[in-house]
């Protein structure tokens, strides 16, 4: 089916530019070029963050480049806020967003899951039986999970143990266990090793999970078992929940245990619903959260693009996959070194593939990239706080380095005044990414 | 975050040997610099709400004001935007505040205002804001929009001006002829109560 689409793409552009004294040999050699002319094809694989950002800039940037964009599911939930659902203090519906505005654009929106990429055919496969050539492919999957050989029940533990790290069903089944749980339980949140997406956001689960505590089952407790021996704003957490929950006392909600403390994790089984490590012995919980270690998503390793840590190194100025021209990978399942897997490092990386794509296919030089990551943590009423960077390309290190002197985390010192007002740009940030991302 | 900023000296210091530091970064287009801001101001700055400011349609030369006075981090204290505004130079800060100034201020958020408060603000404006937020505050000549600017915003910047915090005294684009004025109408509204007013009014504006 591809190769009939280009096909008539090509008799098409064939058709309209023979007179055109530039359709040189050397020209039409280049499919890319060749494409050009009709504003090139592009096909996305995802339509998170990074997938739909692409989408949306490409059409702002040039509106007769053909996007595709192909995503199994009919609507899309942000991981982010997502503690606030688990909070109680958002909705399902509100960290839903549609693919209409993306469509309204003129992006052709495809349900579909993508079974394989061909690099060299230039094409995309889906479950669905089609072929879809491309001049562009981006490939956007977020991430996908490695269950440990110490989880007893493999893959289908998530179905008892959710991860809640991808957001939609997963997240509406746990905040049903933390309904259901009773007063005086016990939730473990299972934090991930690096690298993982969103790195601080297992840590606002457990403070947006202790507010609910607080207030509706005060003898609760959340236990967070971790991978790692410190964490993403870790001195601003701590300080929060020593604020908030009495952490550090008798009687506080959060107990943080990190992986020296623990000496890592032997078994986990949904079954008996425990967790024993080697420190403390076997432990029941009434809910535990199971954040997986994380890689690219699935599609990215089929189509031969991940490194032997599971991620996709890429140009860092294009998001061009470095193991196959054309392809781009961004978003989680890349190596952005050092901008962190997060929802605005997604939507900026979208913004700089798109234009390096807008100028490739237009035949000119992809021009010099920009980046910025903001990062917003709610750990209870009035009280948030951020991380930001402005980054450039820096060429001698091949990183997308933070600028000297700009970025960095809220001080410690900051007034309650200011961590309030960091919770209503959080969730005016919230507002303007989804709206900046899917229209 | 201590090892990020290790880093990032590093790379500044190799940066500056090899002498391309500033120059280099501004090759950015203005919309490639721009659009990064897109994700916590909206689309080309149109602010969906309820708190972050539509920068949209603002004069250039506030613009230029507001970033440069954020980066100095004393003039105008903030969250996040102060930690920001460091990273650009002011080629940068220019060709962005000129893209955003070309954009169009939309009114998109939702906003709840109380009609009697609206209706004080209106008749206290005429004669303390009108001189220079022209227009009901929809015009962008000189000053900044506050029509239809958000309500938390609005909120925040009274009580920084009240506080110091953005200092009216210390702002360099400032005459100190204005400077007085500024200062005498803002105590004036303080002494009739009617600060919170005169921001639902402009907020209220559609």
């Amino acid at each position: 089916m591809s190769k009939i689409m280009n096909t008539m793409n090509r008799r098409h552009f064939l058709k309209t530019t023979s007179g055109v004294a530039i359709a040189g040999a050397a020209t039409l050699a280049a499919p890319s070029l060749a494409n050009a002319a009709a504003g090139g094809k592009v096909v996305i694989v995802g339509g998170g963050v990074a997938g739909a950002t692409t989408a949306r800039y490409l059409k702002m940037g040039n509106p007769d480049i053909d996007v595709t964009m192909i995503e199994p599911k009919a609507s899309y939930h942000t991981c982010f806020m997502s503690n606030e659902v688990l909070g109680g203090e958002r909705t399902m519906g509100q960290i839903e967003v549609t693919f209409d505005g993306l469509m309204k654009m003129g992006v052709k929106v495809i349900k579909d899951h993508v079974t394989a990429i061909d690099a060299a055919k230039k094409t995309v496969t889906t479950a669905g039986g089609t072929t879809y050539g491309y001049d562009h492919c981006v490939v956007a999957p977020g991430i996908s999970f490695v269950v440990d050989p110490f989880v007893k029940e493999g893959a289908a533990v998530f179905d008892k143990l959710p991860h809640a790290w991808q957001a939609g069903p997963q997240t509406a089944l746990l905040r049903s266990q933390l309904e259901a749980m009773p007063d005086g339980g016990k939730v473990a949140i299972i934090a991930p090793p690096n690298p993982f997406r969103c790195p601080p956001g297992p840590y606002e689960r457990a403070s947006l999970i202790a507010q609910y505590f607080m207030h509706n089952k005060p003898k609760s407790k959340v236990v967070i078992i971790d991978r790692k021996d410190k964490f993403s704003k870790q001195g601003l957490f701590t300080q929060a929940w020593k604020n908030l929950y009495g952490f550090g006392t008798d009687n506080s909600i959060i107990e943080w245990r990190s992986g020296a403390s623990t000496g890592g994790i032997d078994a986990v089984s949904a079954a008996d619903m425990t967790i024993e490590t080697l420190s403390g012995g076997k432990e029941k919980f009434d809910v535990i959260n199971y954040i997986a270690p994380q890689v690219a998503g699935t599609i990215a390793s089929i189509a031969g693009l991940t490194n032997d840590k599971g991620w996709c190194d890429v140009d860092k100025t294009t998001f061009e996959s470095k193991v196959h021209k054309g392809i781009h990978v961004l978003g989680d399942a890349s190596v952005a070194t050092a901008m962190p897997k997060s929802g605005y490092s997604a939507n900026s990386q979208g913004k700089v593939t798109a234009a390096a794509i807008i100028n490739m296919l237009a035949g000119k030089p992809v021009g010099t990239p920009s980046y910025v990551n903001t990062c917003y943590s709610i750990a209870g009423k009035d009280y948030a706080f951020s991380v930001a960077a402005v980054y450039r390309y820096n060429a001698e290190k091949d990183v997308i380095g933070g600028v000297e002197g700009a970025g960095g985390l809220t001080p410690m010192d900051a007034s309650a005044e200011m961590l309030r007002r960091e919770v209503e740009f959080a969730h005016s940030w919230y507002n303007n990414i989804c709206k900046d991302t899917w229209g | 975050m201590r090892k990020f900023m290790t880093y990032a000296f590093a790379t500044g210091a190799v940066i500056s040997l090899m002498g391309f530091s500033t120059a280099q970064a501004s090759d950015a287009e203005a919309s490639m610099l721009a659009n990064t801001c897109n994700g916590c101001h909206g689309p080309n700055g149109v602010s969906q709400g309820p708190a972050t400011p539509t920068i949209a349609g603002m004069n250039k030369n506030y613009l230029i004001e507001s970033m440069t006075n954020y980066r100095d981090g004393t003039i105008r204290k903030s969250t996040v935007m102060q930690r920001i505004a460091k990273g650009y130079t002011d080629a940068e800060i220019a060709k962005m505040a000129d893209f955003f100034s070309k954009q169009k201020f939309e009114r998109v958020a939702m906003q709840k205002t109380d009609p009697a408060e609206v209706a004080k603000g209106q008749a206290l404006i005429k004669d303390m804001c009108e001189g220079c937020h022209e227009k009901d505050g929809y015009t962008a000549e000189d000053y900044p929009v506050l029509a239809g600017q958000m309500l938390p915003y609005l909120r925040n910047n009274l009580m920084d001006f009240d506080s110091g915090s953005r200092s009216i005294e210390a702002n360099p684009k400032m005459s100190d002829k204005e400077k007085r004025k500024k200062l005498r109408v803002l105590g004036e509204l303080k002494e009739k109560g009617g600060v919170e007013a005169v921001l639902q009014f402009y907020a209220s504006r559609k």
